[in-house]
C-alpha cells in the first residue's frame, strides 16, 4: 500500500547515461524466443529500417503523437512510424488490442498500454517479455519504481512511457472573489464548493470521474486510501466491508446526493468533467496531468490564467493519495520488425522524446535523467506539486484485475446514484471481488 | 425439378432413351451448379457455422490466449455452472429479456399503426417512406451517440425543452439512474427499429386484395370488424416475420447499451451482450464468455418459439 515512487526523486544517479543500446553485440532475430540464458540486450538496433506501427489513443487530445513521430523520424530515416489510432476510452482501446493480438496480427508492433495492464497481457502472452531483448542497463533509465509496476512474474513486458497521477485543480479567481484559501482536507473542499454554489458564483462545486468505467475506480481508490483502507490486504484477501471503504463511499455519495457535485457524476467520464471545469462551470476538479495544459490552452478552455493546482487533499488533512496511472510502451509478441520497434521504444523513452513529453506537452516523464531537470518546475505548476504527491496503486498485480475493477466500479457506481445503500453496494462490491480474484465467476 | 418428375412418366423407349440423355445432360447441370456453388457455401460456412459450433465448443473449455493461439482444456459444464451461479449473468438476462419483451411489443402496436395510416393516407407516402426510413438507415453507434447528447444531464437537449415548457424544474440526467437508463435505451430502440416494422407491415397490407376489405363491409363489418377479422388474421406472417426478427435483434442488442448507457448506472443495462464482451474482450474468459453467447442463443430460439406458438393460438381464436 506504501508505494512511494518517487517519481521525481531529489537525489539519485544524476549521471544516468542513456543506454546506448545501438552498441548491442550479438544477434538474434526470432521474436517470442525467450531463453533465459540470453545475454542481455541481443538485438541489433543500429541497422533497423522499415515500418513501425504504433498504436495509440489520443491521450491527451493534443498533438503529442504526432510530434513524437516526427521527431524520431528525423532521428532514424530508415525507420517509418505509422500511427494507429485507437479508441480513448482504455478499456474499448484494450479489447481492439486484444483481439488483433490475440488473433495472431503482426501489427501492431508497439503498443502504448494502460499501467493496469501488465499482468493481464503478460498472462495471455500479448506482450513481448522485454528483459531479453534489451540490455539490462536500459531499464535503469527510469524513475524507482516504475519498472516493478511492469513486471509480472520476474519477467518484465513494458518500457513505462509517461507516468500519471491526480491532482485537485481548482478556481484561483473565484476562491478570491469569495475570500476563500486554497483547501486542505476533503472536508474543507467540499465546505467551500458549497458556499461558492451559494453565492452563485458557479454551477458545481466539484466535478470527478463517477461513471460506471475504470476511471471511478482509480478516483474510489484515492478516497478509500485517504480513509486508511484499501482493496486486497496483503494476502491478496479483498477487504472493502471495511468502515474505512464506508467513509469514503459515503463522502462521495453524499457529494453527488447533496448537489455539491451534479446529479450526471454518475456519468461523467474525464473528458466530460474536463468539459465541466474548462467551461467554467466548475470550482474543482480530479483530474490527471493533462488537465493543466488542457485548462489552458485558448479556444478550448474559458478558464486559462484562473486555475490553480494542489496534491489531492484528505480526510481531515493535506496530504491525500494519488492514483498511479500512466502508460507503457508494449511490443507485439508477432511483431515481424522486432529491431526497429525496439530502436523506437528506445528513442521514445529517451531523453529527447521524453523532454519534448515533458516540456511540450506537461507530461510527466518516466526517464529520470529528464525528470531532474529543474526547469520542469518553471513550465509546469504540476512538477512542483509531484514531489508532496502520495502514490496508491490499483490492485493490478492479478491478472483478473479488469474484473476485480469491474466489481469496484459497477458498486460504488450504483451507490452513487443512490439507488443502492452504501453497506449494500460494498458488500456486494466485497463479494465480486472476492470471486473475480480466485478466478471465478463472470 | 418438376421437369425430372415429368419424364419419369413417359412410356415409349425412344422417348425413354430421349430424355434419359437429356435427364444426364440436366443431372451434369446441377452437379455443376452445386459445384458453382460450393465456393460461396463454403465461405458462408466457415464465416457464420463454424464460428458457431466454434464458440459452443469453445464453452465446453478453459480457454487460455497463449501467443500460439488457444489453450484449451476439457471442461464439461464447468463454465455454464459459472453462469448458473452467477447473479450478473441473472441479471443480464432478466434484462435483455423484458428490454426484448417491451420494445418488440411497442415496435409492433406503433409500427402497426404507423404502417395502417400510411396505407390509408396514399397520398403522402413516398415522403413518409422516406422520412421513416432515416432511424432505421442511421448506424447504431451514431444514433446512439446522438440520443446520448439529447439526454445529457448538463447540455442535453431534452431538458432544455422540458425547462421550457416546466415540466421539469431542475435538469435531469437522464441516464443516471437505473429505471431512467431503461427507459432511455428503451425510447431510442423503439425510435430506431419501429420503422423497420412499419415497412414489413405495410409490404403485407399491399398484398390484401381490396376486394376482401370491400366484401367485408359490404356485409356490414364495421372499421373495428374489418381489422380484427380480415387484415389482422392476413397479416400474420408478415408479424409474425417482423416480430421474430425484432426478437433475434433485441436479445443480441450491444451497441446502444455500449455507447448509451456503458452498461450502468451500475450494472442495470447490462444485455447479455455487453456481458459476454466484458467476459471474452476485457476479461478474456473466453470459456465463460462463449457459454453466456451460447445461452443467449439457447435463451432467444426459445422466447421466439413461445413467441410463434402463442401467436398462432391468437390468430386461430381471433379468426
Amino acid at each position: 500500500m506504501k508505494p512511494v515512487l518517487a517519481l521525481v526523486s531529489s537525489a539519485a544517479a544524476a549521471g544516468m547515461l542513456l543506454a546506448g543500446c545501438g552498441s548491442a553485440q550479438t544477434t538474434a532475430n526470432t521474436p517470442g524466443n525467450s531463453t533465459n540464458a540470453n545475454p542481455a540486450g541481443s538485438i541489433d538496433l543500429s541497422h533497423a529500417s522499415g515500418t513501425v506501427v504504433w498504436a495509440a489513443p489520443p491521450i491527451t487530445h493534443t498533438g503529442l503523437r504526432k510530434a513524437l513521430i516526427d521527431a524520431f523520424e528525423k532521428s532514424h530515416p530508415n525507420i517509418h512510424v505509422e500511427l494507429q489510432d485507437q479508441n480513448s476510452d482504455t478499456d474499448t482501446n484494450r479489447a481492439s488490442l486484444t483481439t488483433t493480438i490475440g488473433g495472431g496480427s503482426a501489427t501492431p508492433d508497439v503498443y502504448l498500454a494502460d499501467v493496469i495492464w501488465p499482468a493481464q497481457f503478460a498472462n495471455a502472452q500479448l506482450a513481448l517479455p522485454l528483459d531479453d531483448k534489451l540490455p539490462k542497463d536500459f531499464w535503469d533509465r527510469f524513475s524507482d519504481g516504475l519498472v516493478e509496476g511492469a513486471t509480472y512474474q520476474g519477467h518484465i513486458y513494458a518500457a513505462p512511457f509517461f507516468a500519471d497521477t491526480a491532482f485537485l485543480f481548482y478556481r484561483k479567481d473565484l476562491l478570491e472573489k469569495a475570500n476563500l484559501p486554497v483547501p486542505t482536507s476533503w472536508e474543507q473542499v467540499e465546505q467551500e464548493a458549497k458556499t461558492l454554489q451559494q453565492k452563485g458564483l458557479v454551477k458545481y462545486g466539484f466535478v470527478w470521474q463517477g461513471a460506471s468505467y475504470e476511471g471511478l475506480t482509480c478516483d474510489f481508490t484515492e478516497f478509500l486510501a485517504d480513509a486508511g483502507g484499501r482493496v486486497l490486504d496483503d494476502s491478496g484477501k479483498p477487504v472493502l466491508d471495511s468502515d474505512a471503504a464506508k467513509k469514503a463511499l459515503s463522502f462521495l455519495r453524499d457529494l453527488v446526493q447533496s448537489g455539491v457535485s451534479p446529479k450526471s457524476e454518475v456519468t461523467f467520464k474525464e473528458n466530460d468533467t474536463m468539459d465541466a471545469f474548462n467551461q467554467g462551470d466548475a470550482a474543482f476538479l480530479r483530474n490527471w496531468t493533462y488537465a493543466w495544459n488542457n485548462s489552458q490552452t485558448p479556444g478550448q478552455s474559458k478558464v486559462v490564467g484562473k486555475v490553480g493546482v494542489v496534491a489531492l487533499p484528505t480526510f481531515g488533512g493535506s496530504e491525500g493519495y494519488s492514483c498511479v496511472g500512466g502508460w507503457d510502451l508494449m511490443v507485439n509478441p508477432h511483431t515481424k520488425n522486432l529491431a526497429a520497434a525496439l530502436a523506437f521504444v528506445d528513442w521514445m523513452t529517451g531523453p529527447d522524446a521524453q523532454s519534448i513529453l515533458a516540456k511540450r506537452f506537461g507530461e510527466i516523464p518516466t526517464n529520470k535523467q529528464v525528470a531532474q531537470d529543474p526547469s520542469l518546475a518553471q513550465l509546469s505548476p504540476v512538477f512542483s506539486v509531484i514531489p508532496k504527491v502520495k502514490f496508491v496503486p490499483r490492485p493490478a498485480q492479478t491478472p483478473n484485475y479488469p474484473q476485480v475493477s469491474q466489481a469496484i466500479y459497477t458498486n460504488v457506481n450504483q451507490a452513487l446514484t443512490g439507488s443502492v445503500s452504501v453497506d449494500d453496494a460494498l458488500k456486494k462490491a466485497q463479494q465480486q471481488v472476492q470471486s473475480a480474484v480466485s478466478g471465478s465467476g463472470l | 425439378m418438376p421437369y425430372a418428375a415429368g419424364a419419369e412418366g413417359q412410356p415409349d423407349v425412344s422417348g425413354r432413351i430421349r430424355v434419359r440423355r437429356h435427364r444426364t445432360h440436366q443431372d451434369g447441370d446441377r452437379r455443376a451448379g452445386y459445384l458453382m456453388l460450393l465456393p460461396s457455401a463454403v465461405v458462408v460456412a466457415g464465416v457464420t457455422v463454424f464460428p458457431i459450433l466454434y464458440s459452443v465448443w469453445m464453452s465446453f473449455h478453459d480457454v487460455h490466449l497463449t501467443v500460439n493461439g488457444y489453450d484449451m482444456r476439457f471442461t464439461g459444464l464447468a463454465n455454464y455452472g459459472t453462469l448458473v451461479h452467477s447473479s450478473a449473468f441473472w441479471h443480464s438476462a432478466w434484462f435483455t429479456t423484458y428490454y426484448a419483451v417491451v420494445t418488440v411489443f411497442a415496435e409492433l402496436i406503433l409500427g402497426m399503426l404507423i404502417a395502417l395510416a400510411i396505407y390509408r393516407v396514399q397520398r403522402l407516402k413516398n415522403l413518409s417512406l422516406v422520412v421513416m426510413l432515416i432511424p432505421w438507415s442511421l448506424i447504431t453507434v451514431v444514433s446512439a451517440q446522438m440520443w446520448s447528447y439529447i439526454y445529457n444531464g448538463v447540455y442535453g437537449v431534452l431538458n432544455a425543452i422540458l425547462q421550457a415548457l416546466h415540466l421539469i424544474q431542475a435538469p435531469v440526467t437522464w441516464p443516471g439512474t437505473s429505471t431512467g437508463a431503461v427507459l432511455s435505451m428503451m425510447v431510442a430502440d423503439i425510435w430506431k427499429t419501429t420503422p423497420f416494422v412499419v415497412i414489413i407491415l405495410l409490404g403485407g397490407l399491399q398484398m390484401i386484395p381490396a376486394e376482401y376489405h370491400e366484401a367485408a363491409v359490404m356485409d356490414g363489418a364495421g372499421p373495428w370488424t374489418v381489422f380484427w377479422k380480415v387484415t389482422f388474421p392476413l397479416l400474420r406472417s408478415s408479424i409474425a416475420l417482423a416480430a421474430v426478427f425484432r426478437i433475434l435483434q433485441a436479445f443480441g442488442v450491444f451497441d446502444l447499451p455500449f455507447v448509451l448507457t456503458g452498461g450502468g448506472p451500475g450494472n442495470a443495462t447490462t444485455s447479455l451482450a455487453v456481458l459476454g464482451e466484458q467476459a471474452l474482450f476485457q476479461n478474456l474468459h473466453f470459456g465463460v464468455g462463449a457459454a453466456v453467447a451460447v445461452s443467449t442463443v439457447l435463451m432467444v430460439l426459445t422466447l421466439s418459439l413461445i413467441f410463434l406458438s402463442a401467436f398462432r393460438a391468437l390468430v386461430e381464436e381471433g379468426a
